[in-house]
C-alpha cells in the first residue's frame, strides 16, 4: 500500500489532497487480508484490512466467487477477537460479502453463539447478519430466538429482529405471519422506533384482512403514537382505511377524518404534513374537508426548510387538477415561490399557478414568469410552456399575452427539444384559436429568421405554405420565406422553394411575383432545390399546357397516397436504369408496427391526451389506401379504422390481422397477411367470411389478392352493407382461402399449386366500433355548453365484480370513449367513483358520459349512466349498449 | 423503500455508494444522474442546505457537508420529507465520527466508521436508527443509554 493511513498527529493539511486510499490495489488488499488467519490477531490491521476491502466494494469493485469465499472464510476466524470494534465490522463485511461468497452458511453457527450471547449488540448484530444469509430451513430453526428478540427489553435487539421480519417476510411469510402476537405487543414498547418497525411489520403482515387493519388502526389512533416515524405511517394506514370504508354522504362523517385533521396539529412537521397531504388525496373530498390541510400547507408554503416548500407545492400542485378554487386563496404565496433557489420548488409554483390562475392574473403572472424563465433549465422550460398551452386553450381570449410570451421566449437560447416544444405549442394554438393565427404566423416567421434547427425550420416553412395563403394579406410572408432561399442550408432553401410555389398555386395576384423568385431558384447550387423551382415553375405555368390549376393544388397540397417509409423504401431499392421510377409500384400496404415500436409510441404518450401526430398519420394513410380502390370509393367518408386485431396466434405458417373500417352504411374488413414460409408463393388470397351471426351485414364484394410472397405482407378485402346510422354489431368468422404453389429457393421457380385453407379468429364488430374516441380538454365546460337537451340519465345494476377498478375499465372498453382528466384511474380498493368520458358517435355526434359507480360488502356493482350529446337517438343507443352489454 | 444512499466528493467521484433493490444496470444511470443533479445545483451552497427533487415516482433529497456531497433516493413512503429526515441523521453521524464538516481527506480516514454508521441508519432500504448518540454508541457495539 503505497499511501498507509496517517496516524492522527499527522498534520492533515499538508496531505490534504492524498487520498489514504490512493493507488489502492484488488490484489494487494486480498494478500493484506491474509492476516486475519494469523494465530496471533492484531485488531488493528484487521481492522484496516475490512475497511480496505469495504472501500473497494462501495466502489463497484467486484470479487470472483472463489476471492469472495476466501475473504469470507478468513473473516469468519475474526470471531475469535474479543476487540468489539473489529467484530463490528465483522458483522458488516460479512453482509456485504454474502451475495457473492459460496458456503456462506458456515458462519451460522457463529452467530447462533453470538444470538444467544448475554451482550445484547452481539445479539442484535447477530439477528441481523443471520436473517440476511439464512433460507427456509435456517429459519424454522432460529424462529423461536427471533421471537424472543422481537419482545426483547433491548430497543436495539427487538428493532433488529422487526426490521429482519419485515425482509423475511418477502421470502417466507408464512413464518413471518406466525409471529403477529409478538409483533403486537412489540406495538406497545415505550421505545419510540421500535413502535415504528413494529407497527410497519404488523401492517404488512395483515395488509390482506382489512378488519384486523381497521382494529389496529383504530386502536392506534386513541392510543399513544411515540415516533413521528409511527405517526406518519398511521396516517397513511387510517386514510388507506377511510377510502375502504364507506362514506356516509348524508351526515358528512369520514371515518379517521378526526384523527386525521387532529394531526394538523402535530408539533412535527413530517407528521402534519402527511395529514395534510392525506386529507387532500381522499376520494371526493369536499371544500370543507380540505380547507384546514390547504392553510397547512400554504404555511410549509413559506417555511425556510426547502424539502417542507417543496413537499407543500408539490401536494398543491396535484390539488390544482381537481379542486383548483379552492387553493386560489394560496396564489401569493405560490407567486412568491417563482424566485426560489431551489428551481424544482419554482417550476411547481408556476405550473400550479397557471391551473389555479383566473382570466384576470394571467398577465400579472406572464410578467413573474418572464424573469423566471432566463435562470432554469430546459427540462423545467418545457413543463412552463406546456403548462401555458393549455392555460391558452382554457382561456382563448388571453391568447395574445400567451402567445407573445411563447414568440418572446422561442427568440431566447434554447435546445431544440425546447424550442420544439414552443413551435409545437404554437402551432396548435393556431389551429384551435382562428384569432390567433395571423399573430402566430407572424411569430413564426420570425422565428425563422434565425433558427438554427433546420428541422425545425422545414416544418415552419411547411406549416406557413399551407396556412399563409388562406390569410389576409399573404404577401407579407413571402420576404421571410424567400430570405430563407438566400440564406439557409440547402434542405431548408428546398423548404422554401416549396412553400413559395403553395402561395403562387393559391393565390393568383402573387403568382407572377413567385415565378420571379422561382426562376431564382434555378440557379441554385443544390440540385434539389433547382429540381423544386423548375418542377413548380412547370406545373405554375401548366394551365398553358393543359394542366388545371386543381391538378396543381392537388399536387402542391395533396398528400403521395402511398405511405412515406414504403416510398423510402422503394427510392433505396431503385437501380437506376432507362426506366424511371414509378410511384404507382410503390405498396400502399401499412405496415403493422412492431412490439417494441408501439412500446416507444406509448412511453411517448401526448400530454394533451390528443391523437398523437402518428396516429394520425396511420389513419390518413388508410384514408388513402382506401380511397385508392375503386370499389370503395362510393362508400362516402371513413368514419374510423380500428386497430389491427390478430386473427391467428404468433409464430404460425401465415400471420393475418385484420383493421374494421367504418363508414356510415359500410363496414370493410382489411386482412393484412404475411406468408412467413420462404418456400410457399400463395396466390388468389381471399378470406371467405360467414356471417350467420351478424344477421343486419350483408356481404357486398371481396377483393382478393393475387399474390402473396414470403414476407412480404399483402392485403385482402371484403365489404359489408349494414343499416345507415345504426351500430350494427355481430360476430363473423373467417378462413382464409388460396393456392399454394411450392418455391425453389435456388431457382425462384414454382410448381402448378393446390388450393388450400387456413383458419382464422373470428373477428367482432361491437358497439365501440362506432364510436372515435375525441377527448375534451375540460369537460366541465363541455358537459354544460351540450347542455341537457338530449340528456338520457339511468342506473343499472353490473352483478358482482372482482374490484371497482375492473368495473370502470370494462364499462369504458365496452363504449369505446376517451376518459378525461385521468378519471379511468380507481384508487385500489375504493368504494365510489366517477369517470368522465368523451367521444364522437358515428355521423359525427358529440357524446359525453358521466359514470357514478359504487360497490357494497359483496362486491355488487351498480352504476348511474348520465349520457349528454347533440342527439337524443345517440344518447338512447349509448344506453342500449350497456345495457345490452 | 430507500433506494440509494451516495456519498460524493467535488469533482463526482463516488466515496460510497449503496443501492437497495435497484438493478444493477440501473446503478450507473442513477450515479450520473445524482452527481449532475449536484454539478448543477450544490455549486456554491451553504453547508448542509437541503436540495430537493423529484423524478417520476421517486425523491431525491441531496446536500453539501464540508467537501462531501451526500444523496439519499427514495420511494413509496420515503418521500421527501422521511428522506430529509434521513439525510439529517447520515450527516448528523458523519459530522459526529469526523468532528466537524469533512473535507474528503479527512472522510476517508474515518471511512471504516462512516460505514458502521450507515449500516447503522439503513438497512436494506429501511431506515432503522435516527438518534446521533444512540448510533455512535451501537458502532462501538455499545449499548444504548436508554436501555
Amino acid at each position: 500500500m503505497a499511501h498507509p493511513f496517517l496516524k492522527k498527529d499527522d498534520d492533515l493539511d499538508e496531505e490534504d489532497e492524498y487520498s489514504p486510499f490512493l493507488g489502492i490495489e484488488k490484489s494487494a488488499v486480498l494478500q493484506e487480508a491474509r492476516v486475519f488467519n494469523d494465530p496471533q490477531l492484531d485488531s488493528r490491521r484487521c481492522s484496516q484490512a475490512i475497511i480496505k476491502l469495504l472501500y473497494l466494494l462501495n466502489q463497484g469493485e467486484t470479487f470472483t466467487k472463489i476471492e469472495a469465499t476466501d475473504v469470507f472464510f478468513s473473516v469468519t476466524k475474526l470471531f475469535q477477537s474479543k476487540d468489539s470494534g473489529l467484530r463490528r465490522l465483522v458483522y458488516l463485511m460479512i453482509k456485504e460479502l454474502s451475495p457473492c461468497a459460496d458456503e456462506v452458511i458456515i458462519v451460522t453457527s457463529s452467530l447462533m453463539k453470538d444470538m444467544n450471547s448475554k451482550i445484547d449488540m452481539y445479539r442484535a448484530n447477530a439477528i441481523r447478519v443471520l436473517c440476511r444469509i439464512t433460507d427456509g430451513t435456517l429459519l424454522t430453526q432460529i424462529e423461536r430466538y427471533l421471537k424472543q428478540a422481537i419482545v426483547d427489553k433491548n430497543p436495539v435487539v427487538a428493532s433488529a429482529a422487526l426490521v429482519s421480519g419485515i425482509h423475511i417476510l418477502q421470502s417466507n411469510p408464512e413464518i413471518v405471519r406466525r409471529w403477529s402476537n409478538e409483533v403486537q405487543e412489540a406495538i406497545q414498547s415505550r421505545a419510540a422506533l421500535v413502535q415504528f418497525h413494529a407497527l410497519s411489520l404488523l401492517h404488512q403482515i395483515k395488509q390482506n384482512d382489512r378488519l384486523a387493519i381497521n382494529k389496529l388502526v383504530t386502536s392506534l389512533t386513541k392510543g399513544v403514537v411515540r415516533s413521528p416515524l409511527a405517526q406518519c405511517l398511521l396516517i397513511r394506514y387510517a386514510s388507506q382505511a377511510a377510502q375502504e370504508s364507506s362514506f356516509n354522504s348524508q351526515t358528512g362523517d369520514r371515518p379517521f377524518y378526526d384523527f386525521l385533521e387532529a394531526c394538523l396539529r402535530h408539533k412535527a412537521d413530517m407528521v402534519t404534513f402527511e395529514a395534510a397531504r392525506a386529507i387532500t388525496e381522499l376520494s371526493g373530498v369536499t371544500n370543507r374537508e380540505l380547507t384546514p390541510a390547504i392553510t397547512v400547507l400554504q404555511l410549509f408554503l413559506n417555511s425556510s426548510k426547502p424539502v417542507l416548500r417543496f413537499a407543500a407545492i408539490r401536494t398543491l400542485n396535484k390539488v390544482a387538477m381537481t379542486h383548483p378554487l379552492s387553493i386560489s386563496g394560496c396564489n401569493i404565496d405560490m407567486e412568491s415561490l417563482i424566485s426560489d433557489q431551489n428551481r424544482s420548488i419554482a417550476t411547481l409554483a408556476i405550473t400550479t399557478l397557471l391551473k389555479t390562475g383566473n382570466e384576470s392574473s394571467i398577465d400579472r403572472l406572464m410578467k413573474q414568469i418572464t424573469n423566471f424563465m432566463s435562470d432554469i433549465a430546459d427540462e423545467f422550460k418545457i413543463v412552463v410552456v406546456e403548462a401555458i398551452r393549455s392555460l391558452c386553450l382554457k382561456f382563448p381570449l388571453k391568447y395574445r399575452s400567451l402567445m407573445n410570451f411563447l414568440s418572446s421566449i422561442l427568440r431566447e437560447e434554447g435546445g431544440f427539444e425546447y424550442k420544439k416544444a414552443i413551435v409545437d405549442s404554437i402551432v396548435i394554438l393556431i389551429r384551435d384559436i382562428p384569432d390567433a393565427k395571423e399573430n402566430g404566423l407572424f411569430h413564426l416567421c420570425e422565428f425563422i429568421e434565425d433558427c438554427e434547427f433546420t428541422y425545425l425550420s422545414t416544418q415552419i416553412l411547411h406549416f406557413l405554405g399551407n396556412e399563409g395563403p388562406k390569410t389576409s394579406d399573404p404577401s407579407k410572408y413571402i420576404r421571410y420565406i424567400y430570405n430563407r432561399v438566400v440564406l439557409e442550408n440547402a434542405t431548408v432553401r428546398a423548404g422554401a422553394v416549396s412553400a413559395l410555389a403553395k402561395f403562387g398555386a393559391i393565390v393568383d395576384s402573387l403568382k407572377p411575383r413567385i415565378f420571379t423568385l422561382l426562376k431564382r431558384c434555378l440557379f441554385d447550387s443544390d440540385d434539389e432545390v433547382r429540381d423544386r423551382a423548375t418542377l413548380y415553375l412547370n406545373m405554375l405555368e401548366g394551365d398553358v399546357v393543359g394542366e388545371t390549376g386543381n391538378d396543381v393544388k392537388e399536387f402542391l397540397f395533396g398528400s403521395l397516397n402511398v405511405p412515406l417509409a414504403n416510398l423510402e423504401s422503394s427510392l433505396q431499392n431503385y437501380v437506376p436504369s432507362e426506366e424511371s421510377f414509378d410511384i404507382h409500384s410503390v405498396s400502399k400496404e401499412v405496415k403493422s408496427q412492431t412490439i417494441s415500436e408501439k412500446k416507444s409510441q406509448s412511453k411517448k404518450a401526448n400530454p394533451l391526451g390528443a391523437p398523437s401526430a402518428s396516429l394520425a398519420t396511420h389513419v390518413d394513410a388508410y384514408e388513402r389506401l382506401l380511397s385508392s380502390i375503386p370499389e370503395f370509393s362510393n362508400f362516402g367518408l371513413l368514419f374510423k379504422s380500428s386497430d389491427p386485431v390478430e386473427l391467428t396466434e404468433a409464430e404460425t405458417e401465415y400471420a393475418v390481422n385484420v383493421v374494421k373500417h367504418i363508414y356510415d352504411e359500410h363496414i370493410v374488413f382489411q386482412y393484412n397477411c404475411t406468408n412467413t414460409i420462404s418456400e410457399q408463393l400463395l396466390e388468389d388470397v381471399s378470406v371467405v367470411v360467414d356471417t350467420s351471426e351478424a344477421e343486419e351485414f350483408s356481404e357486398l364484394l371481396s377483393k382478393p389478392l393475387k399474390s402473396l410472397h414470403y414476407d412480404s405482407p399483402g392485403q385482402t378485402f371484403v365489404a359489408f352493407e349494414k343499416p345507415q346510422g345504426v351500430s350494427s354489431t355481430g360476430n363473423f368468422s373467417n378462413t382464409l382461402k388460396f393456392i399454394v404453389k411450392e418455391v425453389d429457393p435456388s431457382t425462384g421457380e414454382s410448381d402448378e399449386g393446390v388450393e388450400d385453407e387456413y383458419q382464422l379468429e373470428d373477428v367482432e364488430v361491437t358497439a365501440a366500433d362506432y364510436m372515435k374516441k375525441i377527448g375534451v380538454s375540460n369537460f366541465k365546460n363541455a358537459w354544460e355548453s351540450i347542455g341537457d337537451d338530449c340528456e338520457r340519465i339511468d342506473e343499472y345494476g353490473l352483478g358482482v365484480r372482482d374490484s371497482l377498478k375492473e368495473a370502470v375499465s370494462a364499462v369504458i372498453d365496452i363504449l369505446g370513449m376517451q376518459p378525461c382528466e385521468g378519471t379511468e384511474a380507481v384508487s385500489n380498493n375504493s368504494r365510489s367513483h366517477t369517470c368522465l368520458l368523451s367521444g364522437v358517435f358515428i355521423g359525427n355526434v358529440k357524446v359525453l358520459v358521466r359514470l357514478s359507480f359504487g360497490i357494497d360488502g359483496p362486491k355488487q356493482v351498480a352504476m348511474k349512466l348520465a349520457v349528454r350529446s347533440e342527439a337524443e337517438a345517440v344518447s338512447d343507443a349509448i344506453h342500449e349498449i350497456v345495457a345490452s352489454g | 423503500m430507500l433506494l440509494a444512499v451516495l456519498f460524493s466528493n467535488n469533482d463526482g467521484n463516488i466515496l460510497v455508494e449503496r443501492f437497495h433493490g435497484v438493478p444493477a444496470e440501473e446503478r450507473l444511470h442513477w450515479r450520473s444522474f445524482l452527481v449532475k443533479l449536484g454539478a448543477d445545483n450544490l455549486k456554491g451552497a451553504k453547508n448542509e442546505e437541503l436540495f430537493v427533487a423529484s423524478h417520476k415516482s421517486v425523491y431525491i433529497v441531496y446536500t453539501m457537508i464540508g467537501d462531501v456531497c451526500v444523496y439519499v433516493v427514495g420511494k413509496d413512503e420515503y418521500d421527501e420529507l422521511a428522506l430529509a429526515e434521513v439525510i439529517f441523521v447520515i450527516t448528523t453521524s458523519v459530522k459526529d465520527v469526523c468532528g466537524k464538516p469533512p473535507t474528503e481527506r479527512l472522510f476517508l480516514d474515518k471511512y471504516g466508521r462512516i460505514c458502521l454508521c450507515l449500516d447503522e441508519i439503513v438497512w436494506k432500504g429501511m431506515l432503522e436508527n435516527t438518534e446521533k448518540e444512540r448510533i455512535k454508541r451501537l458502532i462501538r457495539l455499545k449499548p444504548p443509554t436508554e436501555a
